[in-house]
């Protein structure tokens, strides 16, 4: 079984994924994932070996992540909350409908609220199970579910997209 | 079967596979029929999608070279043989410089570090000789909410956060500003009292504690396996007498 030091260097794009879907900014997640990693190694003595290590590690860094929040909150404004915007659409294969589907999406997943995205993000992304959804953030499972089905029902809505009667495809260069 | 039997949770359950068995075939069976249904549970399944399809490919992101040298070095640092002073471990620093950033400063550089460790100064229990600014200090530290100033005789005292270390005592962080200084401190409650388990003064500069001294705290509170902050009903269910 590889040591928690070990594991680290693996995880970090997954670790680094997490983050910046938390936070919606890449140099604040990078700098979590750093405070992330030094306090697992910090704690890797803690780290049951037969647990998730994933799960682990989402937990560190979400944890971080609320004391930054906390933080920012009792110190006043900070310039964090203006770089907060960045995590772009990803480019390539993707069809163009798609694209456009994928920019609303990333559009509205900054709207919801932070505790709404957490969960979408462990459960759609990270592809948890409610369970371990539910350990990593620390609430029972029936707030796992009810959060989440608020925050599809919310997302679908802001979104805006229209399955069934999809946009055609050329009015995607509409003029004005 | 009527469509009302079959709540959000439901429909979300199916959608994601977390459906039981018998369930699960009811519902299809529904579905066959049901075509409003099928439009709720639309619902569930093309946002699963869609969030898989804007976030899952971050992953292929390459790892920022700073941030990757930087944990490659704490990770072999780490199967070195270990330092028993935890707050003040060398950081990556070769790797850091790029960044540069609130992480990543180094531990000593600005610092007048007053560590107290485990024993310290224990505020309250200094007896005849207590001055009145510890009595003081801890009365707010029993009484105060987080993130508020509260001026002190000489001081203000900034309640930093709330939360609870791996015994489950109650601690708390908090910032005293003086005129030419401050100090960030970790105090628990210990039979009533408050002891410091660590402070930290630097010269008073404008604003917030430097990054730092905050460092420090963050590694020290690691390494009691303090808990996440305390909501603000949390801590005032755990400050009430």
């Amino acid at each position: 079984m590889p040591t928690v030091p070990e594991r680290l260097v693996a995880f970090l794009p997954n670790l680094r994924r997490f983050a910046i879907s938390l936070c919606r900014s890449r140099e604040l997640a990078d700098d979590l994932v750093q405070a992330a990693c030094e306090r697992a190694i910090l704690a890797a003595d803690s780290f049951a070996p037969e647990s998730r290590f994933d799960a682990w590690m989402f937990r560190i860094l979400r944890n971080l992540w609320i004391d930054h929040l906390r933080r920012l909150k009792t110190a006043g404004p900070h310039d964090d909350i203006d770089e907060a915007r960045d995590v772009s659409v990803p480019s390539g294969e993707a069809a163009a409908h798609a694209r456009m589907d994928l920019a609303e999406v990333t559009i509205a997943l900054q709207k919801l609220p932070d505790e709404q995205r957490e969960v979408l993000v462990l459960v759609c992304v990270e592809e948890f199970s409610y369970r371990d959804a539910a350990e990593v953030l620390a609430i029972p499972i029936g707030t796992v579910m009810s959060r989440l089905a608020r925050a599809r029902k919310n997302l679908m809505e802001l979104t805006g997209i229209s399955f069934g009667e999809r946009r055609s495809p050329d009015t995607k260069g509409g003029v004005s | 079967m009527n469509k009302d039997d079959f709540d959000d949770e439901t429909l979300m359950a199916f959608a994601d596979g977390e459906l039981d068995e018998a369930r699960s075939l009811a519902l299809e069976e529904a579905l066959a029929t049901d075509e409003t249904l099928a439009e709720r549970l639309a619902v569930f399944l093309d946002s699963r999608r869609l969030v898989g399809d804007a976030l899952k490919p971050l992953i292929d992101e390459p790892v920022p070279e700073a941030l990757l040298a930087s944990v490659r070095k704490m990770a072999a640092d780490a199967q070195a043989p270990r330092d028993n002073i935890v707050s003040f471990r060398p950081k990556p620093q070769q790797a850091a410089q790029p960044m540069a950033r609130r992480w990543l400063m180094p531990v000593a550089a600005s610092l007048v570090a007053v560590v107290t460790g485990v024993i310290g100064f224990t505020l309250g229990r200094m007896g005849p000789s207590a001055t009145d600014a510890s009595t003081e200090i801890a009365a707010a530290l029993d009484r105060e909410a987080s993130g508020r100033d509260v001026t002190l005789s000489g001081a203000v005292l900034h309640v930093v956060a709330s939360f609870r270390d791996e015994r489950g005592e109650l601690c708390r962080e908090y910032e005293l500003k003086r005129q030419a200084s401050s100090t960030l401190t970790v105090a628990c409650r210990q039979n009533g009292a408050w002891a410091t388990r660590l402070a930290l003064t630097t010269p008073q500069a404008e604003g917030y504690v430097p990054a730092s001294s905050q460092e420090t705290i963050d590694a020290y509170l690691t390494s009691i396996q303090a808990g996440a902050p305390l909501s603000a009903e949390e801590e005032l269910k755990a400050l009430a007498p």
